[in-house]
């Protein structure tokens, strides 16, 4: 269908008008990093600042434990997803291909517990966490992302496997496959723009995550992840808001770095041309 | 290559039986073909036989091994399927190749051997494509080649061809046909449309929920169908039915057929006091003859050489239960005749009456 330049300049108007929104605080976040704190008291406050302070990362890199607050946080973040992904793919498989007895059930109550919200949970994974004398260790916080991660994630896979024709798995078997080789082989390789879409869920999910990290690990400095560490960094009297800002444009970093990398992977149906 | 017997196979689904018990000896070579209206069971069978899905009784034999409770990759048979079911992360060398890697053949004879499939089949220029970028028609053979290639003791093939247009699906039909004579093996096919399961078939067996109706060549299940859904099934125009009441009178017996009194042999209706008399189209003519009637055509549709006039039969019209044609047309004669004909004229029509099929009218069956 070709758009007439009416409809085109609606569309991109929308598109510009949008994308303005959303990256308004982003670039606000660098505004911020980049002013002194007399700039930033200034009103009207000034869309770029009139000397940029751009060593405040550097100082902000080697004044704060930034690198192990990141590492942290990508441990956790790689743990929750490796954790949710190996449970998911094959509850999502198992929900989508087989008719198991309260099958549906059970696939609502996993609903349920995905629409409960994360603050509510926390308490009572907390007792629990504690009663096992596991409070203050980043592999709890795995686990606790993975609770929070796993509902959604397993929602989402079975909606991409629903959309996998059976055939395939049932050609894969009949070309020799076992099962699980199917599922391997064919299905897994035919889902990777699904299973990367959800792996980037739940990092992101992960990563972004206080609530847990606060509770968890509010005592084991060492463990501290990136969101928890930014935090600290106000100050009783006076706070930088500059060198927060900076070190929350660290945090942001590695996600857009992902997004861009697995972007490829998240458009374009693989699935076109298995059937017909 | 092999024999397949399938012995009382039956399916339920819950308490749903979908195959009543099921035997079927099919010869070495055989090209056999399973129709039927949809739902009637046709690719539950086959997944049965593909070991898709348990049977939930009876046993399946290839050649000499009972493979009733083998996985699908142990019985060494190949399957196409309606929607081709290629991998899609796979390309077309690979594709073909899949089930040769599974079964651990080394690389080197993987490579020849789909090369030769792929000149059999006219895909080597396609080797290295995705098949998301091949047409219908290409991906359909790519299907093809997918089985060939593991020289199976049999094929499957479930509704190959629906996919495609009808100029290439006349076209595959006949290449897979060509196929069959030239490797022989076994194949199990599966379509609803007669007309593929007449010209490609030894044998067709027809199926109507979960039942089969009558397994025979295609000249005997045209010439002597055993009852009335196989009768209205096989043709196209379908065979026209008319009710009609047995009158007796000194051990003679007539039936009514388009206001003529027609004798039939007391032989032939063991016994029925009601019957139901089919005339195939075909077997109309223009003009008077042996029986004559006359009747005004509801609609005149001419197809050059030759005409189908349909008309109202009257209160004895029998609705076939799964014709192609629309119902509400009524009966239909196919005639040759080039000449003019138009809706509001009166034409006489006449049949041979012993061109003329009979059912008992209570259980369907032929009257020979
Ligand atoms: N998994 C299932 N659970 C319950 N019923 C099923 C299942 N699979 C098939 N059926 C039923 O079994 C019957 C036969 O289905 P089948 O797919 O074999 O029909 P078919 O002859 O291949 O029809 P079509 O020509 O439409 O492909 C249908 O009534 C169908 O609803
Ligand atoms: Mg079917």
């Amino acid at each position: 269908m070709k758009r007439t330049p009416m409809q085109s300049l609606v569309l991109y108007g929308t598109v510009i008008l949008l994308a303005a929104l959303i990256l308004f605080p982003v670039y606000w976040l660098l505004v911020t990093a980049l002013s002194t704190s007399a700039d930033l008291s200034q009103l009207p406050p000034s869309f770029w600042p009139e000397n940029a302070q751009w060593q405040v990362f550097a100082k902000v890199w080697e004044e704060r434990p930034i690198p192990t607050w990141l590492a942290n946080s990508m441990l956790a973040a790689i743990g929750s997803v490796a954790l949710s992904m190996v449970v998911s793919v094959m509850a999502g498989y198992a929900l989508s291909r087989f008719s198991i007895r309260g099958g549906h059930s059970l696939g609502l109550f996993i609903l349920t517990a995905k629409m409960l919200p994360a603050t509510l949970l926390v308490i009572p994974l907390f007792s629990i966490f504690r009663s096992f004398g596991m409070i203050g260790s980043l592999w709890t916080l795995v686990i606790a992302h993975s609770t929070l991660i796993i509902p959604f994630t397993t929602w989402m896979l079975k909606g991409y496997f629903d959309t996998i024709p059976r055939e395939l798995e049932q050609a894969a078997m009949v070309d020799g496959c076992s099962p699980m080789g199917a599922m391997l082989r064919v299905v897994l390789p035919v889902a990777t723009p699904g299973l990367a879409a959800t792996a980037l869920y739940a990092f992101v999910l992960s990563w972004a995550d206080y609530a847990y990290a606060r509770t968890f690990l509010i005592n084991a400095q060492g463990s501290w992840t990136a969101n928890l560490g930014i935090t600290t960094m106000r100050g009783e009297y006076t706070t930088d808001w500059n060198e927060i800002s900076a070190a929350a444009v660290f945090v942001a970093v590695p996600i857009i770095l992902i997004y861009l990398f697995l972007e490829r992977y998240l458009v374009g149906g693989l699935t076109a041309g298995a059937e017909k | 290559m092999a024999n397949i017997s399938i012995r009382n196979v039956h399916k339920s689904y819950g308490a749903v039986e979908v195959l009543k018990p099921f035997s079927l000896e099919i010869n070495e070579g055989e090209f056999i073909v399973l129709v039927g209206p949809s739902g009637c069971g046709k690719s539950t069978m086959l997944k049965i036989l593909a070991g898709l899905e348990p049977a939930s009784g009876g046993e399946i034999f290839l050649g000499e091994r009972e493979v009733t409770d083998l996985a699908p990759g142990d019985r060494d048979i190949a399957m196409v399927f309606q929607n081709y079911a290629l991998y899609p992360h796979l390309t077309v060398r690979q594709n073909i190749g899949f089930g040769l890697k599974m079964r651990g053949m080394p690389a080197a004879e993987i490579e020849t051997r789909v090369a030769e499939v792929a000149r059999t089949l006219e895909v080597e220029k396609y080797l290295d494509r995705r098949p998301k970028d091949l047409s219908g028609g290409q991906r359909q053979r790519v299907a093809l080649g997918r089985a060939i290639v593991r020289q199976p003791q049999a094929f499957l093939m479930d509704e190959p061809l629906s996919n495609l247009d009808a100029k290439l699906r006349v076209h595959m039909r006949a290449e897979i046909g060509a196929l069959h004579q030239r490797i022989g093996v076994t194949t199990v096919y599966v379509t609803h449309d007669q007309i593929e399961a007449m010209t490609m078939a030894d044998r067709v067996v027809i199926m109507r929920d979960g039942v089969i109706q009558q397994i025979a060549d295609p000249d005997t299940l045209f010439q002597r169908p055993d009852n009335l859904f196989v009768a209205g099934f096989i043709g196209s125009p379908g065979m026209n039915f008319l009710s009609a009441e047995v009158e007796r009178d000194g051990g003679r017996a007539w039936i009514d057929v388009f206001g003529n009194r027609i004798e039939v042999d007391e032989a032939r209706l063991a016994g029925a006091s009601a019957v139901i008399a089919g005339i195939r189209p075909e077997h109309l003519k223009l003009g008077a003859g042996p029986a004559s009637f006359q009747v005004r055509p509801s609609l005149v549709e001419s197809l050059g050489s030759e005409k189908y006039v349909y008309f109202d039969g009257g209160p004895h019209t029998v609705a076939r239960e799964d014709g192609e044609e629309d119902k509400s047309k009524g009966l239909i004669a196919r005639l040759s005749h080039t000449g003019h004909m138009s809706e509001q004229d009166k034409l006489e029509l006449s049949f041979d009456p012993s061109d003329l099929y009979l059912f008992d009218a209570k259980t369907e069956k032929a009257l020979r």
